[in-house]
């Protein structure tokens, strides 16, 4: 299980993420939602290790992420918001540069690389330069790269940017599967439906607050709302989305 | 003059001033450099090392100019020549408008034009900071004592034209020239094609420049100038062209050499068309062949082999070591800065080992040039690993960075030595085949094998980073100062070093003590850098010092 206590990470003094405390659990989707600027990516990079807390402690299967952190990277795969890799390499040079950092058996990962280049249409273009890939190529370089060591914990930030449908149908299967196989997902999006379909609870954060962390079901039931859109905007968006439509509209034309 | 500047900056067109500032500071990638990095020192430092030369150039010229008035000239014009050259192989892709040039600028309302005029501005400021530079001191003591030959005041105000028309001319012809063949070959080839070529074209002018600089001689008289077997030299070699021009413009050229400075203006004239017709022909026809095309070639099917370097992850960081040094242009053109020392002394020996003597002893003729090599290119691939080359893909080495520091430190080691000792050393071991006896080289061998890992560890204290992955300050290592100061070091110990081992090669006893000091001093080394390296932290952003001031209020 991961688990956050109130964790907080403050900038030049400004909370990005305030004393947010949830905890995910294996087996199941939890989808980690919130506007644009909320934290949820500072919550994700703090996770992962990349940046530091400045309040608070996040435990995985009941150990402290501080304590043994290269025993705990071992464990996580992580997509990170932004398809950031390195352009000069080609597609399975990136991959095979992960599992050799990673310390996978060569022959094993040479497999699992082709194998998943294949099931997500990359094969052909595996030689290829990065730097010409599509912003979806791309993604589906990072979630290959994010799997391939068969983590315990999946952080998924935005995984769904830029790929197609048809990729986006398996990797929303996929991400249930790997719940059903006992892992634990951590899923940040902004697509509601996709996370309604596959998530089993959802946490909200707005302005780097807790606002909600609860199953989608319950949350439907308590807040009296037929879809997790109508939690979502009640609970997290504070503007009237019509007359803000209206005034951009107006101020362009002016 | 700052102001009339300024001043004349403001009436140029808002769009000209915008690209031409961003084209210019394009001339270094901005990825590469830290938040708190400083361009303009960035170019200063470029410029530093210019005004360097030209103070050394000064003082030797000052010197000798009287005594050796065409060595000096012919000289200064083929260094000036070589430094044009050399911008032109680091802004080798800034001319063209690139990818992202095209998609970012073609859906907003700036005519091509525009943006052609703006690369053009931005080329041309660069190369005028280096011909400003390189003459800043030489380009006032040359015309002065080229003025003494004439009788009147007149006289130093026309050498002081010819001077520095003349450095403006030769520099303008071999960047005009370049283009020309760049701009050219991106016309008639497919662009997949091009692209590929290009690198190979870059390097081939890196080799060109400094092969011809280094291996062609000087000729320093009238009578050595008219003989028979000159004759092809002179007519090739377009810095005896613009020698003949700066005499031309003096006044005191032979008439029998006016030959070569008609080529002088020919060559000028031809290059300066060509080059604008390949720039607005490759503006007009390319840019829509840019947005199609990507800017990489893709990688060819077939063989992808690739060889393991030790352990997974020492594989994983020499590979990536490799890639990042033949793929980016920037770490390809800063690592050439200092590979073309090695390369100099490479092609000196070359011409020193093929000269019709076979089967010479070694003497520090030889053993002095291949310790610098080692030195150099030590030193060379030390200092181009520090600059990033995608700073915000390093998430990867951090998130996966599952091994301790040492592990990571034994990694750029075997970089290091992969990529500067062992081609230094193979090099040496070809250019020692005509040295004799057997045995006094494989000495020599032995010790530059323990040389070229002392300087390697040498090269490592204090380097806690992945190559190619931590963000970069410029101005820090005071790259002006610490490269001619290390040059100085360098030569004096060399020099003081290359007897002494001559004398070893000959004293079994003698050799056998340099041998065990040598190698100990690699085993301490070693294992200092060992022990370092084990409560060392890797490190990906690099921070400037914070400086406190004390206020003193006590």
């Amino acid at each position: 299980m991961l688990e956050l206590r109130k964790v907080s990470k403050h900038f030049s003094g400004i909370p990005a993420v305030d004393d947010v405390s949830f905890s995910a659990r294996p087996g199941e989707v939890t989808g980690y939602l919130g506007p644009n600027g909320s934290g949820k990516s500072t919550t994700m990079k703090m996770i992962t290790g990349l940046i530091e807390m400045t309040l608070g402690h996040i435990f995985f299967q009941g150990r402290s992420i501080e304590d043994d952190p290269i025993a705990y990277r071992r464990r996580f795969g992580y997509v990170p918001e932004e398809p950031y890799l390195y352009n000069h390499l080609s597609g399975v040079e990136y991959l095979t540069m992960v599992s050799q950092l990673r310390n996978l058996p060569q022959r094993e990962s040479s497999e699992r690389i082709d194998g998943m280049l294949r099931l997500l249409s990359l094969y052909d273009d595996r030689h290829a330069s990065i730097s010409g890939y599509s912003k979806g190529m791309r993604q589906k370089v990072l979630i290959i790269a994010a799997l391939l060591h068969n983590p315990d914990l999946v952080l998924l930030d935005e995984p769904f940017s830029g790929l197609d449908v048809g990729s986006s149908l398996v990797l929303r299967s996929l991400i249930q599967e790997l719940a059903a196989r006992g892992k634990v997902v951590l899923f940040c999006s902004h697509e509601l439906d996709t996370v309604e379909r596959i998530c089993t609870r959802v946490v909200i954060l707005h302005r780097g607050r807790l606002v909600a962390d609860d199953t989608i079901e319950h949350l439907r039931s308590l807040m009296e709302l037929p879809t997790l859109e109508g939690i979502f905007s009640q609970l997290a968006v504070e503007q009237d989305t019509e007359s803000m439509a209206r005034q951009m509209a107006d101020l362009i034309h002016a | 003059m700052r102001k009339f500047l300024e001043r004349l900056f403001e009436h140029l067109p808002l769009q000209f001033r915008i690209l031409c500032r961003q084209f210019l500071l394009c001339v270094v990638d901005l990825e590469a450099l830290s938040i708190e990095a400083d361009i303009p020192r960035f170019l200063g430092q470029f410029a530093g090392v210019l005004i360097m030369i030209s103070i050394v150039n000064f003082i030797s010229a000052s010197m000798f100019l009287l005594s050796m008035t065409w060595r000096i000239e012919q000289y200064l014009i083929a260094t000036m020549m070589l430094v044009a050259g050399l911008i032109v192989v680091v802004s080798w892709d800034a001319t063209f408008p690139d990818r992202r040039d095209v998609m970012v600028l073609s859906p907003l309302p700036v005519a091509p034009r525009t943006i052609l005029f703006a690369k053009v501005a931005a080329l041309c400021a660069v190369l005028s900071i280096a011909i400003l530079a390189l003459n800043v001191a030489t380009g006032v003591i040359c015309p002065l004592l080229l003025g003494s030959q004439h009788s009147s005041i007149l006289g130093f105000f026309q050498s002081f034209a010819a001077y520095w028309f003349t450095m403006v001319a030769a520099s303008a012809f071999l960047f005009c020239s370049v283009l020309t063949v760049q701009g050219f070959t991106a016309l008639l080839l497919p662009r997949r094609l091009f692209l590929g070529l290009s690198a190979i074209l870059q390097l081939a002018a890196f080799g060109l420049f400094l092969g011809v600089y280094f291996l062609q001689g000087t000729i320093t008289t009238p009578a050595a100038m008219a003989t028979p077997e000159n004759q092809r030299l002179l007519a090739c070699s377009p810095s005896f062209w613009f020698f003949a021009l700066l005499n031309q413009l003096n006044g005191s050229l032979p008439p029998a050499l006016a030959w070569l400075a008609q080529r002088a203006w020919t060559g000028l004239g031809l290059s300066v068309f060509g080059a604008a017709t390949s720039l607005i022909l490759c503006y007009l026809r390319t840019m829509k062949k840019t947005v199609e095309e990507p800017d990489l070639v893709p990688g060819a099917e077939g063989l992808h082999w690739t060889p393991r370097f030790g352990s997974s992850l020492q594989t994983a960081i020499v590979l990536f070591s490799f890639r990042s040094l033949t793929r980016s242009r920037q770490h390809r053109v800063v690592l050439a800065f200092y590979f073309s020392v090695v390369f100099a002394i490479a092609l000196a020996l070359l011409r020193y080992v093929l000269s019709p003597v076979t089967l010479r002893p070694l003497t520090p003729d030889f053993i002095i040039p291949t310790i610098l090599m080692m030195s150099f290119a030590v030193i060379g691939l030390r200092s181009v690993f520090p600059l990033p080359i995608s700073l915000t893909a390093n998430w990867v080495l951090r998130i996966a960075q599952l091994c301790p520091s040492q592990k990571y430190i034994a990694a750029t080691r075997r970089s290091q030595l992969l990529f500067a000792v062992l081609p230094v050393w193979l090099v040496s071991a070809c250019l020692s085949l005509s040295f004799r006896p057997w045995h006094q080289v494989a000495e020599h061998l032995a010790v530059l094998a323990l040389l070229g890992l002392v300087f390697a560890e040498l090269s490592l204290i204090g380097f806690y980073k992945v190559p190619f992955t931590c963000s970069y300050l410029p101005g820090k290592s005071n790259i002006q100062v610490a490269f001619w100061g290390l040059v100085v070091v360098l030569l004096v110990l060399t020099v003081a070093f290359a007897p002494f081992e001559q004398r070893a090669l000959s004293d079994p006893f003698l050799y056998v003590g340099l041998f065990i000091v040598l190698s100990a001093a690699a085993c301490g080394l070693w294992a200092f850098n060992r022990h370092r390296a084990k409560s060392a932290v890797l490190y990906f952003e690099e921070l400037p010092e914070e400086i406190i001031t004390t206020l003193k209020l006590n």
